[in-house]
């Protein structure tokens, strides 16, 4: 009887402990989600409300007017959407090869890229700005998207995703005279969907959220990123409180939208990232 | 027969010439964006090149040396020591005492582990915004409330005391979520003859945690602690965002000084910058070399 209670106890002070974290976390976001309907006055009111007094539009209509929010969702759009689609085939290609054909020299390279998933960027930094400096791709959506167009950690997941299927699938495209690629993309690419999807989450969310590496690769208001940009002009206390809560929210959105529908895959790419040792 | 072995033979060639063609786009960008500039890094670290890249001269250990007599430099590793110390025993600690709460896999927790998911989803500018807002002390929420509540409120980001201890809460708060999700896994995958095995033993909930869970999921506590502490001697975006490295350099990060010193500072010293990096590069590795060595030994002696 006594343990019983004990128990429960513990169970309870679980609860309350699991439940108030799940309240730190909700309640910074959902404050930016209704704030950023709040009025000018609202934002900067003292004392300050959670809620808005008088919900209004405004600061996403006008958002428009102090922060050049369409140019740079749509050069995050592009920078992270252009890395993903890139990155998804020239790392599926490598980690199939890798993973389903013998060569020479294999086994080195595979070491090699592992090797290179170690390598911090802030190492390549300097140089990296250089090259692009010397490619004359400063300032450019190729610029942004070109070194990130594959990766060592795509090459290894692709890979280990293509070890696991079984090696009969594609001897029957060859007594079908297939070619390799054509084996690849009609056999062997419908089948991986789900890693596919899970490491195009992993790119998406990584790019589109990137601050340093586009902050560097690009110079210009007009090409800068969701993230990049909003820092730089944050940062420079020149935007009023209202439009920086309204386009951060929109920085959000898409992500928060994807996690909501596609939780599964998120969680998914995380849990092969813990598998990389 | 001998047909056949020639056909084979050619066969097995041209699959070859097909393997190189598979992985060729990917060899050419990362031999140019990374192999390349990795070697770069340390060539460029003995140079005096600036951003404008124009009669670049070898100096040898010159920026070496500069760099030991640089204050800057030194303030920089102690912040970002200071802030790796903190954070990842934070952020781990928590995601494992969470763990423990939310070990079964019923629907609240699976509820509240994607709540906990939440902030990692979310850029680190889009946090900081909200964060730095929230805690200012004139007309935040944060410090309104405390004041609300009697206590006394403190500046957070702006007091040179409390900001770093500040991005440490705000960093943990982002990330713990992503380490629970990695912990949780781990947990789930134990067998649960194990925990039958210990009940029938007599074992309570404590002692199971001890000698069950936290053997059985110690590759993945290792793995969480020396990703962490490489991302977090690589902190950068979290003090861009919400203290620009003050006040009064207080919270400015190794990485941060090299950017400043090579894109943000005239004269642009891009040799400088890099030789910071390779300072920071060399770091890292030794304090992943020990971690490694310290935690796989300790997790030798847990499976005994």
């Amino acid at each position: 009887m006594n343990k019983g209670k004990k128990i429960k106890l513990s169970t309870v002070a679980g609860v309350i402990f699991t439940t108030l974290i799940a309240f730190s976390v909700l309640l910074p976001i959902l404050w930016l989600l209704v704030s950023s309907f709040k009025t000018d006055v609202g934002v900067i009111k003292f004392p300050p409300r959670f809620f808005p007094e008088e919900w209004t539009l405004h600061q996403y209509l006008y958002v428009g007017d102090s922060i050049p929010i369409l140019q740079m969702t749509k050069n995050t759009v592009i920078f992270a959407g252009g890395v993903t689609i890139i990155s998804l085939l020239f790392d599926s290609m490598a980690g199939y090869a890798f993973a389903r054909m013998r060569f020479r020299g294999s086994k080195l390279l595979f070491s090699i890229i592992l090797l290179t998933m170690m390598v911090p960027f802030q190492i390549i930094m300097t140089p990296l700005y250089i090259e692009v400096y010397k490619f004359n791709l400063l300032d450019t959506y190729l610029g942004l998207i070109l070194p990130r167009a594959t990766s060592a950690f795509g090459i290894y997941m692709m890979s280990s995703f293509f070890t696991g299927l079984p090696k009969s699938l594609e001897e029957s495209g060859r007594i079908d005279g297939m070619s390799e690629f054509r084996i690849f993309r009609s056999i062997m690419l419908p089948l991986c969907k789900p890693a596919l999807v899970s490491l195009g989450i992993f790119h998406f969310m990584n790019n589109w959220n990137d601050l340093l590496y586009p902050l560097m690769l690009t110079s210009s208001q007009n090409k800068r990123t969701l993230s990049a940009g909003l820092a730089v002009l944050v940062g420079n206390k020149v935007i009023k409180y209202g439009p920086t809560l309204a386009a951060t929210m929109i920085s959000l959105t898409p992500l928060l939208i994807l996690y909501i529908f596609c939780q599964k895959y998120f969680i998914e790419g995380v849990a092969t990232a813990g598998m990389k040792e | 027969m001998t047909n056949n072995k020639g056909k084979r033979k050619r066969y097995q060639a041209q699959n070859q010439k097909c393997a190189y063609l598979f992985i060729l786009p990917s060899m050419i960008i990362l031999s140019v964006f990374v192999f390349i500039p990795l070697i770069a890094s340390f060539v460029i670290s003995i140079t005096d090149m600036n951003i404008f890249m124009k009669d670049v001269r070898f100096v040898g250990l010159k920026n070496f040396l500069r760099l030991f007599e640089d204050g800057r430099v030194r303030n920089a590793t102690f912040n970002s020591l200071y802030f790796t110390l903190l954070e990842v025993p934070l952020q781990v600690g928590l995601a494992l005492l969470l763990t423990v709460c939310l070990s079964k896999n019923n629907r609240y927790s699976k509820l509240l582990r994607s709540v906990y998911y939440l902030p990692f989803v979310c850029s680190m500018t889009a946090i900081g915004i909200v964060w730095s807002m929230l805690l200012d002390p004139n007309m935040g929420l944060v410090a309104y409330w405390l004041k609300q509540a009697g206590l006394e409120t403190i500046a957070f980001l702006k007091d040179p005391k409390f900001a770093m201890p500040t991005v440490i809460v705000v960093t943990a708060w982002k990330g713990f979520g992503y380490t629970l999700t990695l912990l949780a896994a781990a947990v789930l995958n134990i067998s649960q003859s194990l925990y039958e095995a210990a009940q029938m033993d007599g074992a309570g909930s404590f002692s199971k945690f001890i000698h069950i869970t936290v053997p059985g999921i110690w590759p993945t506590i290792s793995f969480c602690i020396v990703t962490s502490t490489i991302g977090a001697m690589q902190m950068f975006d979290q003090a861009y965002v919400m203290t620009q490295g003050g006040p009064l350099n207080k919270t400015e990060t190794v990485v941060q000084y090299i950017y400043d010193r090579g894109f943000q500072t005239a004269p642009y010293d891009l040799g400088y910058a890099s030789a910071i990096s390779v300072y920071l590069f060399v770091i890292v590795a030794v304090m992943t070399f020990v971690l490694r060595k310290f935690i796989l030994s300790r997790g030798e002696d847990a499976d005994e």
